[in-house]
Formats: structure tokens, sequence, C-alpha cells
């Protein structure tokens, strides 16, 4: 007969399939970014929080200009990188997806397995290249040239950094847009007049616009809230607004300030997507919804 | 399978299904007998898909009752109503080899392996498939995944065979032959078949009673001379066949007959509804129940039938028929249909279009 | 547009190059002359402190890989197959974490924990703080490969008497394992390869980035250059492996075209 009590009208297998993964996240990531929320509004002292709330982080945070400048620098920073990577990114995933043929799995996959080796070796090991007792420099030195600058310690060898652990991420993101592109279309466009330019203007980049968008967002979280990279190969000048946060919660103890610095780097991770979701027209973008 | 004697094989009981605010199916009671070939014939999105799921166990309805073979299934999951179908696009299992997916549903029911094998080739012989067993589906011409999987409904002798128009990916010379060959082995397997499809030819060429069906409703039950002869509603006359239509407003009823002005030409047409006098009807007669003859031999047009005069516009040749475009005066057509034998007009003849008084049905309007 | 590809792995794996390297020489900081030596392979199995970090560092690894994988394969299942109105905020929650940097995961539940749970570091925390992480990529993966699977096959193999699990088994996962490797694959690199959220989860227990991290104030050790060079070697052997099944047809991962 049909099964008609409410909790099983309830636990459709849609709520039992997804209620795991939804429960799952709320625990483990919305909870604890709550408590960070509201630590923000508390007051620590001698290492120990306490529950009296004011707005005392966020004057310290806004008035002091060392964490405005960190703030900036972070932020600028993430939105050069993330540049810098959209534009070598494109013709990347574009000439894999188009002419990788079978092999292409495989050169996506080329493109993750440094991740097979940790963030801090790979950092440490750019910086035995690019740093002042590293292979270029001291190759240029010992062949009687003056060393570059400019790879040693500074924002620029930051940038190199980031780009090196970031630019995976979108290329894999376009990539996988594009792979669920249609290419035949661009012949139809090309049919009917349009240069290959223009083809991809008016069709290409549209329809991969979301991937794009992915990317682009997954490059400049992790750049926006970066620690080592800055730590390791940017200098005395480089600290970052996500260094300053890991210190509030190590070394100085000021948890406090540091959830108010988490709250922020968060409101500005947010409103990147907030303005890449703004650009998005679902109509537009050749989503035609999943499944059915 | 419970082994139940009754002639009834599948019941459909005030069958309703609602999406949302959409009905789409609304009160469906059906009756299929042990051996018959049954055709749910539809346009898209009139629920005949819907129904056959719902037959099938995959939708449950909102109301009604689904009994196979005396049992009440309404609510049994798929997996138990050992139903067999075979699927438009045939979702042929692509990692599991032609032998493999027809024995699926013997594994299924747990059936031993000495078992399996005595079925598969059973299966193989009937739909001739020999040679294919270890190929893989995208291998096979769509003919043949077509026939493997007819193969994989029929293995476990199924007390239900549904067809979710499975002909309409194929082309057109296969279709014709894969037609009469599953109706025969309806035929020979005396297992009933519920066919789904949206092609009024392949209805009437393959099955036994149609059921047309519109907006989740059945329009019209019945065997298939009667369908196509003996339309019930403006929507089969139209969907079933190729048909004229004419309308006009009833001058008179006689008996079986009544009369109605068209085109200026008094018309004498079968009466089967209720129109009375002063009423609007429509009357509809199939292509080929049209005949024609030229202007000077109009003597020749037996007394009980109606004529039009016009001019034979052009002349489509089909290969089995031809059909004739008459362009009557103010703008209307006519089309006749007849043999290419007889092939003896040229665009440009004046002629009469004509057929006989009790030809055609007539329906009331609004 | 192929050269510039070229360029983009030889920029990635001049320091996958320079590890390797850097692994047989004896002067680490300055590896001219060369003189190759294999003393720092034999201090790395010798000491102790890195096999308990590698042994977290898997547990890690595996742990968060499978939850990640399950859940995001149930995820994916149920906003595919089951339409509902709800299915844009379920892809807006699964995808959420990707949108939360590492650092804040880390310290959030960092804060949650200690602070009002008042649980020590821990490898469960750890292991679950990793795994959202893995969910929404697992979740990304596996939805941009089966969004075309057609789940008329599994209604095919349910009308033929498969149950839902059997189902499941039988044809819905030999079509989409791969996808699921995939996002095992990922996760597990992630959360094995992960600092951030780890190292506020964990407290004092070692895994290899948290070692690595704690010995860069004294310069990196030659064993922890030694142990990626292996894993390098490793991923290596199966990626040659996988080329030479795709070379001779063998296997297609997925490649329809010819």
């Amino acid at each position: 007969m049909k099964p008609d009590s409410t909790w099983r009208d309830f636990l459709t297998p849609f709520v039992l399939l997804t209620g795991p993964g939804t429960l799952f996240i709320g625990v483990t990531l919305l909870v604890p970014l709550l408590t960070v929320v509201m630590f923000s509004f508390w007051r620590t002292e001698s290492y120990e929080l306490y529950a009296d709330w004011n707005f005392d982080n966020y004057r310290v945070l806004f008035g002091e200009a060392a964490y405005r400048t960190f703030l900036i620098r972070s932020v600028v920073s993430a939105a050069v990188t993330s540049l810098i990577c959209l534009v070598l990114a494109w013709p990347v995933a574009y000439y894999i997806a188009r002419h990788g043929g079978r092999y292409r799995l495989l050169l996506v996959l080329l493109l993750a397995a440094p991740f097979f080796t940790g963030v801090i070796l790979r950092i440490a090991a750019l910086q035995g290249i690019l740093g002042p007792g590293g292979l270029i420099n001291m190759s240029l030195g010992l062949a009687g040239f003056a060393p570059i600058k400019l790879l040693m310690y500074t924002q620029f060898a930051a940038t190199i950094g980031h780009i090196y652990l970031y630019i995976p991420f979108m290329v894999t993101a376009i990539y996988l847009s594009l792979v669920n592109f249609d290419f035949a279309l661009l012949d139809t466009a090309k049919i009917n007049g349009a240069g290959p330019f223009r083809a991809f203007i008016e069709v290409t980049w549209p329809l991969n616009w979301i991937g794009t968008s992915i990317g682009t967002v997954l490059v400049f979280i992790p750049c926006l809230a970066s620690t080592i990279t800055p730590r390791f190969l940017g200098g005395p000048n480089a600290t970052s607004f996500g260094m300053s946060l890991s210190q509030q919660f190590g070394e100085t103890g000021t948890w406090a300030l540091g959830s108010a610095m988490s709250v922020v780097m968060f409101i500005f991770s947010f409103l990147v997507i907030a303005v890449l979701k703004f650009t998005i027209d679902l109509r537009r973008s050749g989503f035609t919804g999943a499944g059915r | 399978m419970s082994s139940h004697d009754d002639t009834v094989s599948l019941s459909l009981e005030d069958i309703c299904k609602q999406f949302g605010p959409v009905k789409a199916v609304d009160g469906i009671n059906l009756d299929i007998r042990q051996d018959e070939f049954f055709a749910l014939l539809g346009p898209s999105g009139s629920g005949k898909t819907t129904l056959l799921r719902i037959i099938a166990g995959l939708e449950h309805p909102t109301s009604g009752r689904v009994m196979v073979g005396g049992q009440d299934v309404t609510f049994m999951p798929p997996y138990h109503r050992r139903i067999g179908m075979v699927f438009q696009n045939f979702l042929l299992f692509p990692h599991k080899t032609v032998a493999e997916n027809i024995v699926f549903p013997l594994r299924m029911q747990n059936i031993g392996k000495a078992q399996r094998d005595d079925r598969l080739s059973w299966a193989i012989q009937l739909l001739r498939l020999q040679g294919l067993e270890a190929r893989y589906p995208h291998e096979l011409s769509g003919g043949q995944q077509q026939r493997v999987s007819l193969a994989r409904g029929l293995i476990s002798r199924p007390a239900l065979l549904l067809l979710d128009e499975p002909l309409a990916n194929l082309d057109r010379e296969l279709r014709a032959e894969m037609e009469i060959e599953i109706r025969r082995y309806q035929k020979e397997l005396k297992i009933p078949f519920i066919y789904v499809t949206h092609n009024q030819e392949e209805a009437l060429t393959m099955s036994d009673r149609i059921a047309v069906m519109r907006n989740g409703v059945f329009e019209q039950v019945g065997n298939r001379t009667e369908v196509y002869q003996k339309p019930k509603t403006v929507f089969v006359a139209g969907f079933v066949g190729q048909s004229n239509q004419m309308e006009g407003k009833v001058d008179k009823v006689n008996g079986g007959f009544l009369a109605f002005t068209w085109q200026g030409k008094k018309l004498v047409v079968p009466h089967a509804g209720d129109a009375k006098t002063g009423e609007l009807v429509r009357f509809m007669i199939k292509h080929e129940d049209v005949q024609i003859e030229v202007a000077s031999r109009k003597s020749a047009i037996p007394g009980n039938h109606n004529s039009i005069p016009g001019k034979l516009r052009d002349i489509i040749f089909k290969g089995q028929t031809v059909n004739y475009l008459v362009d009557l005066e103010g703008g209307m057509e006519i089309v006749a249909s007849g043999s290419p034998r007889d092939m003896t007009l040229a665009a440009g003849d004046l002629v009469f279009a004509f057929w006989s008084q009790d030809t055609g049905s007539s329906f009331k309007l609004g | 547009m192929a050269g510039l590809l070229n360029l983009l792995y030889v920029f990635l794996y001049a320091p996958i190059l320079y590890v390797v390297f850097v692994s047989f020489s004896e002067d680490i900081v300055w590896p001219f002359p060369l003189s190759l030596t294999s003393q720092a392979y034999a201090d790395l199995f010798s000491n102790s402190l890195y096999a308990d970090a590698l042994a977290n560092s898997l547990i890690l690894g595996v742990g968060s890989g499978i939850i990640s994988t399950a859940i995001a394969t149930a995820g994916v299942i149920g906003i595919l197959r089951y339409p509902s109105k709800r299915r844009t905020l379920i892809i807006v929650i699964f995808l959420s974490p990707l949108f939360v940097a590492e650092l804040l995961i880390g310290i959030s539940s960092l804060a949650f924990n200690s602070r009002i749970l008042g649980l020590p570091g821990n490898m469960f925390s750890a292991i679950a703080a990793n795994a959202v992480e893995g969910i929404a990529f697992s979740f990304l993966i596996i939805l941009s490969q089966l969004v075309r699977y057609d789940w008329q096959m599994d209604e095919a193999a349910m009308v033929f008497g498969a149950r839902p699990a059997r189902c499941f088994w039988e044809v819905t996962l030999p079509t989409i394992w791969p996808s699921l490797l995939g996002a095992f694959l990922i996760s597990f690199i992630l959360a094995f390869n992960n600092l951030e959220i780890s190292f506020y989860n964990l407290g004092a227990i070692p895994t290899l980035p948290s070692v690595a991290w704690g010995s860069l104030r004294f310069g990196l050790g030659p064993e922890l250059f030694a142990l990626a060079a292996l894993t390098n070697g490793f991923v290596f052997l199966i990626f040659a492996v996988m080329y030479v099944l795709m070379r001779t047809g063998l296997v297609k991962f997925g490649y329809r075209g010819k």
C-alpha cells in the first residue's frame, strides 16, 4: 500500500543522498565559521577568550595602517595572480581539450601531478631556484653577472610562487568546461562568417565563462589567504594578510583579533564570488540544468 | 509470476498521475488481454509514456490501481514486477556483452547458469543473433541493438512486455522490417505487448487494439480497423490516417445521415453524433475514400455520392499510392488518394472529387 | 599553444626536478659541483619521525579520500537522478568549501574544536576538516563526469529485476568508477599534503607537511627531498603505465574518440 507516514515522505531518495553531505558540511564547515564570527566580537586576554561583545577587533583592524597594508597587498596580489593565471591557462586548456586527443586526461593529470609534492617542498625548491643562493642567481654570479634582484625576496617572486601553486586549478577548471563544450559550434560560427577571433569571443568565451570564473575563484581565494609563499619567497616587505592572521592564532594568541581578520578575509572572498556570480547569466551560459 | 488463469493480464483502474499542476494521466481504465498486441498511440506530451512508466513501476500513480495477473502492484517497485521492457534508445549496458545483456534479467532473478544458458540460446535463436554473443553494444548496428534489447525484454518470459517507441531511432526500411518481426514474436510467444508510439502507421501495422491518447485521457480504445474507420472524436479522425476536413451548419438530419452546405455545395454525410439542425459540424474523410473524375465524365459518378468540382493542381506520386491535390473555388483544397495504375490525369485538368455518402465521419463542434 | 603548454610543464616540473636532484646531492644548499649520494634515502628510512609522519599523512589521506568520495558520490547521484526544487541549494552547499580558504577552514575548526568542544588536536577532527575540502573537489569532478550518464540505464536494470544496491553495483559503478577514482585520488592528495587544515587540527601529531614546516626553520632536511622524490617516482610510474595503456588502446579512460 502507499507509504504515507510523514517521515517517510520527507526521507525521499533526494534527501537520503544529499542529506549526509549537507549535514557534514554544516557541522564541519558552517558551525566552525559561525564560531569564528562569534569570536570576532569577543576579547582575548593572555591567550583566553572572553565573551564581552564589542567591535574593538574591527576597530583595530581598520584603524592600524599595517593591517590595511597587509589586506590591500593580499587582495592586489590575488587579483594580479588570478589575471595572469587566466591569460596563461586559457590557451593551455584549450590546446589540451581540442588537440589532446586520447592523451588529454594524461595531459591534465600531468598538470595536477606537482600536487603530489607538498606545498612546502615545492616552495622550498622554488626558493632554491630563485633565491639569492639559488640556481639562477648563483649561476649568474659564477658567470660574472650581477644577480637578478627582482627574483630575490620580492613581491614579484611571491607572485611567481602563487602562479606556480595555483595555475593547475585554473587550467583544470577551464579544461573541464571545454571538454563539455561542443566545438562544432565554432564551425557553425565560422560558416556564418565569424573569423577565429570573433568566433572565440562570441561563442567559446561566453559558453565557458562559468568554468573560467570557477577557476578564477579557485586561484583568487587561496592566494588571498596565502601564508607560506610570501613568507619564503616574498621577503620582509611581503607580509600578507594570511601570515598576519595565522600569527594571531599562533605566536601572539590574540584569537579574537584573528577571528575578526578571518571574517574580513571571508567577506573579501565572498565579494569576488558575488561579483563573478553577477556576470553569469545562466540562460546564456549553455547550462541546461543537470540531468532531466 | 503467479499463475493467474484469467484472460485479463493487466488492468488499470482509474489511474491518475499529477506532476505539480499538470495532470499527465487523468483517469485511465484499461484491461489488457492475455495474448493481445496493444498500442498506446498519441502525440508527445499525451501522457502515454507516463502511463507506461506507471505500468513498469518507474512512477507511482497519484491515484488508481495497477493490477498484473490479478495482483495489486501499484506500489510494488519495478524490480519485483517481472515485466519486460524495450526502450527507445535501447539502453543496453555498454560494459556488458550481448550475451551478458540478454541474460541480465535471469541473473537478477537468481536463475542458475544451466537454465540461463538454455534460455540464452533460445533467445539468440528467436532473434537471430547467432555469432554476436561476445560483441559489445557499440559494435552492433542499430537493428542488432534493438534485437538484443528485445531479447533482453523477452528472455524471462515476462507476464507483459512494454515497448517504449522502440523503433523511433531506426531508419525507415529497418523499421518496416522490425514492425512485422515484433508482431510475429508477440503472436508466437502469446505474451501481451503494450506498445507506445506516436506513429499511427506503426500502431496500425502491428497491434490488435489501439488506444488513442491525448492530454492524459483515452480518446478512443478499439480494434485497429474500428479506430481507423470509425473515429469517435475529431482528434482521432485527424490523428489516425490523413483526412480532409469540411465544416458547416447542419441543414437537415435524416435518419443515419445529415446534410450540410460547404463551399456552396450540399453534402450528405453519415450522422453519428447528436448534432441537430443549425448546429456546426465538422466532417472528416480519409484521403483514400475520396475519388476523382474528369469533369467531362461527371455522369459516371454514381448517384449516392457527394461531388465537388475543382481543378487538379498537382499529383504527388508516393509509390504505392498517388495523392491528387484539387483546388476548389474559394481557395479550399481537397486531397484524394488513389492507385498509380489509373493515373491518366494531368495537372490543370478540371475534375470532380467525389465520395460515397456513407463514408467519413461527422462531429458536432463546440 | 603547444609551445605554451610545454613551457607550463617546464615551469611546473623544474622545482620537482630540483627536489629530485637535491635529494641525491651531498650539499643541499648549493648542489654544485656534483657529488651524488643516497645518504638522504638511508636517513629517511632510519628516522622514525618520518615513518610516523608518513603513516599519519596516509591515514589522513585515505580517511579523507573515502569520506569525500562517498559523500560526494551520494550527493551527485541525488541531484542528478532525483529532480528537486532544492537542487541549486544543494549544489551551492556542496561546492561552498571551495570558496573558503584552507587557512580559514583550519583556523575555524581549531577555534570550534578547542574553544567550544574543548577537544585537543586529534586525527578525527583533522580527517573531517580535510574531508570538507575533499567533498567539494570530489563533487565537482564527479558531477562534471556524471551529467552525461544516462540514468534510464538504471531504470532499465530495475525493470529487469535489479534492486537499487545491485543496480548500483552492476550498472552504475562499472560506468562511473573512473570519476570516483579521480575524486578519491584528488581528495587523498589534498589531505595527504595539506598543511594548513591539518596543522590546526592535529596539534602535536606529526604529518609530512608539518614535519617539513617544522624543519624549515633550520633548513629542510634532505630526507624530505628524498621522500618527495620517491613519491614523484611512484606517481610517474603510474603515469607511464597509463601512457602505455592509452598508447596501445587497451584502456581509454573515458575518451570516446578514435
